[in-house]
């Protein structure tokens, strides 16, 4: 299994000529998961959104699977970041999760063929919701919707899942919800995953690479090479840091402030 | 007996009613009232120009035809702003500046125009446009209205589920396989195309009113999208009909009462909440 997932060089992208990535040049390989992380405005987004063929305007060499985005969009699915979703429609959480396939399936979708129902029903049982299947997806928890969103995603039976910022808005309790199907995805499926993130911490038993980007490359590696102090001090300012504590790594980047406010108590 | 032209008013009704009473819910999850906004005042501009054309080639059945041109050519430039990366309302905006002023340019040129041509019949009309003339129906008018409704009926039915996929996760449809640019295109044609179809009957000054509410009021009423869309064609069957009645007996514009009842009902709702 060498193949690579995802292959990029001197990848450039832009928004009406101006670029918001330049000059990336990195590959993931089958069935590892990398952690795509920078600050705000980073371009972590566009990465996701070109990987997935939602942004075609770039230039340099990306190929994923070998073959352009375009024409490996059956094998990719992409959540995007929860606040995009617009909950005053009420859909179930069936409903959500059949958009997964029945477009790729069927022509016409006024009704949920009764084989993609069951095929939502599986996929919701193995995140963890089995018999939710008729509650509303808004009236979720917010760890209960993004595992939603992640059944949605392996409807589709996806090589290749794209998660933006699948832990953002969450709570502590929720986070390690949604960790632990992430890490049950990579286990049980080996499905190559790239997931950026701002709270690397509780990811970082599951990333096998981590790319710090800013615009352009900054660092990418596996995470005892690429989070180091400098490193993350270069990217995120002078209060971020990285440490290891009782041999695991931990990163502090956004959350600088809480560091501090322990130390006065 | 009753009447025929009252007749005619309660089936005109009936198809404003299931029209408007499945999109409503859509305009309001999609927060596209701005867009039925515009949509509705690129109408005036096109019944507009369409008289004039009418006029001038003595052939007033021109009306009906270039509001519709005119407005699926605006929502259309809508949509492909939005395309070309503007934000919904600032693509409307731009667009519905535009229409604005065309629409007073060319209110002065059907001055002229009907000032050249003092002997033409239905010199109200274009007050009709605004106000809605249900009970000046003809049997053509009605005709158009109940083909051209069937047929966006029956598009709306069969992409209901798109719709409302489209209204949830854009970017999600287009990643799992759907063409969210051609459903989001079709919704705003729809949009524009049943505004042409019923605004003769309802009028531009109500129309927004009614297209918006009753999904308004459903939702507030239900999330189960079944009972949503119950409601809110129920709702505005009631009042389009019940408007009819009350106007055949009291004289008052049905389209003014039709708006009144839907207000007060909202109102009710929401001090209630
Ligand atoms: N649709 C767009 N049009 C123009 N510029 C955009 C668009 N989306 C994002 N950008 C710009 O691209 C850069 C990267 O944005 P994004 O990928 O969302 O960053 P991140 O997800 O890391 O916060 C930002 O400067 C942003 O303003
Ligand atoms: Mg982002």
């Amino acid at each position: 299994m060498d193949m690579n997932a995802v292959e990029a060089e001197n990848l450039t992208v832009l928004y009406g000529g101006q670029p918001a990535l330049e000059g990336l040049t990195f590959n993931v390989e089958e069935g590892k998961t990398m952690l795509l992380l920078g600050p705000n405005g980073a371009g972590k987004t566009t990465l996701l959104r070109t990987i997935a063929a939602l942004h075609s305007e770039y230039s340099g060499k990306l190929l994923v699977f070998g073959e352009p985005p375009h024409k490996a969009r059956d094998l990719i699915s992409y959540v995007p970041q929860s606040h995009s979703l617009n909950e005053r429609v009420p859909l179930t959480a069936m409903e959500v999760v059949a958009m997964g396939s029945i477009y790729r399936e069927s022509f016409l979708h006024f009704r949920i063929p009764t084989s993609a129902m069951d095929k939502a029903k599986e996929v919701l049982g193995f995140v963890g919701l089995a018999g939710m299947e008729n509650r509303l997806f808004r009236e979720l928890s917010g760890g209960q919707k993004q595992r939603v969103l992640l059944a949605r995603a392996l409807m589709s039976d996806p090589r290749l899942l794209l998660l933006d910022e699948p832990l953002s808005a969450l709570d502590p309790s929720a986070r390690v919800e949604v960790t632990a199907v992430l890490s049950k995805i990579k286990r049980e499926r080996g499905l190559t995953m790239i997931i950026t993130t701002h709270d690397i911490n509780p990811l970082l038993e599951i990333g096998d690479r981590v790319m710090l980007i800013n615009k352009r490359l900054i660092e990418f590696g596996k995470p005892e090479e690429v989070l180091r102090d400098d490193v993350v001090k270069s990217v995120y300012g002078p209060l971020a840091r990285a440490v290891k504590v009782e041999g695991k790594l931990f990163c502090i980047t956004g959350d600088a402030h809480i560091y501090h406010r322990r130390e006065e108590m | 007996m009753i009447p025929e032209y009252i007749l005619r008013a309660i089936l005109a009704s009936i198809a404003v009613s299931v029209l408007l009473g499945l999109l409503s819910p859509i305009i309001n999850m999609k927060g596209l009232a701005f867009l039925t906004h515009a949509t509705f005042h690129s109408l005036l501009f096109g019944a507009v120009l369409g008289m004039v054309f009418g006029l001038i080639l003595e052939n007033l059945s021109l009306v009906m035809i270039v509001a519709l041109i005119v407005t699926i050519i605006v929502v259309v430039l809508i949509a492909e702003l939005e395309k070309k990366g503007f934000s919904s309302d600032s693509a409307v905006g731009i667009v519905a500046s535009f229409v604005a002023g065309l629409t007073v340019l060319s209110f002065g040129v059907l001055y002229k125009v009907m000032a050249s041509r003092p002997y033409f019949p239905l010199s109200e009309n274009i007050v009709s446009y605004l106000t809605g003339e249900i009970f000046l129906i003809t049997l053509n008018d009605l005709l158009t209205l109940v083909v051209g409704g069937i047929v966006a009926f029956f598009i709306m039915l069969l992409l209901y589920r798109d719709f409302l996929y489209l209204s949830f996760d854009p970017e999600g449809l287009e990643s799992y396989g759907g063409n969210s640019r051609a459903y989001l295109m079709i919704l705003y044609v729809l949009v524009g195309g049943i505004g042409a179809l019923i605004v003769k009957t309802v009028g531009l000054i109500t129309l927004q009113v009614v297209a918006v509410l009753p999904g308004a009021i459903a939702l507030m009423m239900s999330s189960d999208i079944r009972k949503i869309l119950g409601v809110s064609l129920f709702l505005t069957l009631g009042v389009e009909l019940s408007s009819v009645v009350l106007a055949y007996f009291t004289g008052i514009p049905p389209s003014g009462l039709a708006t009144i009842m839907l207000g007060v009902i909202y109102g009710v709702l929401l001090s209630r909440r």
